[in-house]
């Protein structure tokens, strides 16, 4: 009998518990969210809410004149938008800012990241420390530094090439429309390519070596064990690189197009992003620059979806 | 395993040799236009133009002229302002919500999660006339306010400080609650504590994406007087002459505050940027 009384005011304050936590619990759903909120709140009303108006901007013609109305258009800035001027120039450009950045950010850091594996700790340290040094450097100094580098008449190139090759005439570096926009893609690479080094360096050092070894043993090649093995393991990485420089390219270069040659000599070095910004604070067009960004963001975005399917399709390497 | 690396290294010494040639050409290039930076900016006048690679006469005199010709003390600490407050709060806003990803499984999770997270999909052009159209309206233009509030969140870092605290064992966690700790206290005693050098290092990468910035301080500011060291030196840049002295000495002064984070905690910031990626 007291046996069985225990066992029911057991009961009872087992369920009293229960609903004690069962109240928490309700209270306690709410909890996340009130921890997200500031960042939920502050990513809302500056970056998804002005995409939104972006896109609604884009069916507009308007000149950021809070005073002057916005007229609709309906789809008249897209259906212009490639007869818009620079448009051909700007896409071409953005084609070969990509493609010229490949080298800074793949091809040459991957060929000395294999290079350069395992060598000693200390001097590793020490390369690091200098070749990461352009990525922590503020875009504008980094322009300012190389225009004084590469002025025609007197930066140190110049004055280096004309003792080596005697041209009969300095290189304009930024004012000749021959070589403006290689030397914004070189000055965009010139920022990454100690970083990208570093990070196939990491992927290298990441490599389990007992495959490599096991090559090593069955007398592989070392151009076969790069081609069949170092390569293969690396190609999530390789194609994670790929992915941002491709993405990211004409995003990196438009503060050096901006500092130095402002899309100039006769755009020669403007790019789509550069475009958006000329349209929209520039000539106001806030119609056409809205479009244009709407369509770039979805190209782009329809780009780095691709990248991220391909990326889940490799990454069964090295597990 | 070892010892058949060893003996390699030591039959492969040429090897070795172009290994060290390769690095010493990138270091070389890397270094190079920093080192010619500062050297030009300590050059005198008529030094400048010669291509002696060390300045002879090393003076200040580029320093002073650059400090008189902007108003850099404004900037400077305009910028310092700007970098910290949004460090800061930047890093506030990410542990809370790297907490609550770790602490609890909720509805909606990963919705919230990958809202975040795409938002490095979105490139800064594509939402400036929105932004620029809503910081005019909150009256502001030349304004700190301006250039803080919109960058209150870093998406980065989020992603960055989930990851610390996922990696953060879950009995050390469930030791703490059952001694009573609340949901707060556990996190501002237990965790945070306790991943101090993650989130320092994150700081120092987000203190010095907030120095470097220069497109939205562009937009948001007219004046020098309320605007940041990157868009003054852009102003320096455009207005020419044939002051390269006084240019590299205003170049040297904007890095000098990056540029020493780095010589003291260049590892640190390597690593996590390396572990981080891009952006």
């Amino acid at each position: 009998m007291s046996y069985q009384a225990a066992g029911t005011a057991r009961t009872a304050s087992g369920s009293k518990l229960q609903s004690r936590r069962r109240i928490l619990l309700r209270l306690g759903y709410f909890k996340p969210y009130l921890y997200l909120l500031p960042a939920l709140v502050s990513i809302g009303f500056w970056i998804y809410k002005p995409l939104v108006q972006t896109f609604e901007l884009s069916f507009y013609q308007w000149n950021l004149l809070p005073t002057s109305p916005k007229k609709f258009v309906g789809f008249d800035n897209f259906q212009h938008l490639f007869d818009l001027p620079d448009m051909g120039t700007a896409l071409w450009n953005t084609v070969i800012y990509t493609v010229g950045v490949i080298p800074f950010s793949l091809l040459i850091p991957l060929i000395i990241a294999i290079a350069t594996d395992n060598i000693s700790k200390r001097a590793r340290n020490v390369y690091r420390a200098l070749i990461f040094l352009p990525m922590i450097m503020a875009p504008v100094a980094v322009s300012s530094v190389w225009r004084w580098i590469m002025h025609p008449t007197n930066g140190i190139l110049n004055k280096l090439l004309a003792t080596i090759f005697h041209p009969s005439e300095p290189i304009r570096f930024f004012t000749d429309e021959k070589w403006a926009i290689w030397s914004i893609t070189f000055i965009t690479g010139w920022k990454l390519i100690g970083f990208s080094t570093l990070i196939f360096s990491a992927a290298m050092t990441g490599i389990n070596r007992e495959y490599v070894e096991a090559a090593r043993i069955d007398r592989a090649s070392r151009f076969q064990i790069i081609w069949h093995i170092i390569l293969p393991l690396l190609s999530p990485t390789i194609l994670f690189m790929t992915m941002m420089s491709t993405l990211f390219a004409s995003e990196w270069s438009f503060s050096y197009i901006n500092v130095l040659t402002q899309g100039g000599p006769s755009n020669a070095t403007t790019n789509i992003y550069y475009l958006l910004w000329t349209y929209g604070f520039q000539t106001f067009n806030i119609g056409a620059s809205s479009a244009a960004a709407v369509v770039f963001f979805l190209g782009f975005g329809v780009l780095a979806f691709g990248f991220m399917k391909l990326t889940k399709k490799l990454s069964f390497f090295d597990n | 395993m070892e010892r058949v690396q060893r003996s390699a290294g030591v039959k492969l010494s040429w090897s070795s040799f172009v290994k060290h040639a390769l690095l010493v050409c990138l270091s070389f290039v890397a270094v190079f236009p920093l080192y010619w930076m500062i050297a030009t900016s300590l050059k005198t006048e008529g030094d400048v133009f010669s291509s002696s690679i060390i300045p002879l006469h090393a003076t200040l005199q580029n320093y002073t002229q650059a400090w008189r010709a902007v108003p850099m003390f404004r900037m400077l600490s305009n910028s310092m302002v700007v970098a910290i407050v949004q460090t800061l709060v930047q890093l506030l806003t990410s542990v809370l919500a790297g907490y609550a990803f770790t602490r609890w499984e909720f509805r909606g999770s990963s919705l919230i999660y990958g809202l975040i997270a795409l938002t490095w999909l979105v490139p800064f052009q594509v939402i400036m006339i929105p932004n620029y159209v809503a910081v005019s309206g909150f009256g502001w233009r030349d304004n700190l306010l301006g250039l803080i509030v919109p960058n209150l969140v870093s998406a980065f870092a989020v992603l960055q400080l989930y990851n610390a605290f996922k990696s953060y064992p879950k009995t050390l966690i469930e030791a703490a609650r059952l001694d009573g700790a609340s949901d707060w206290g556990l996190l501002w005693r237990t965790i945070v504590p306790n991943l101090k050098a993650s989130i320092a290092s994150i700081g120092i990468l987000l203190f010095i994406t907030a120095w470097n910035d220069y497109f939205w301080p562009l937009l948001v500011t007219t004046k020098l007087e309320h605007s940041t060291v990157q868009k003054g030196l852009q102003m320096f840049i455009s207005s020419d002459g044939n002051m390269w002295g006084a240019l590299m000495a205003a170049t040297t002064i904007t890095s000098l505050p990056v540029l020493i984070i780095y010589l003291l905690l260049q590892r640190q910031i390597i690593d996590s940027f390396v572990k981080g990626g891009l952006k």
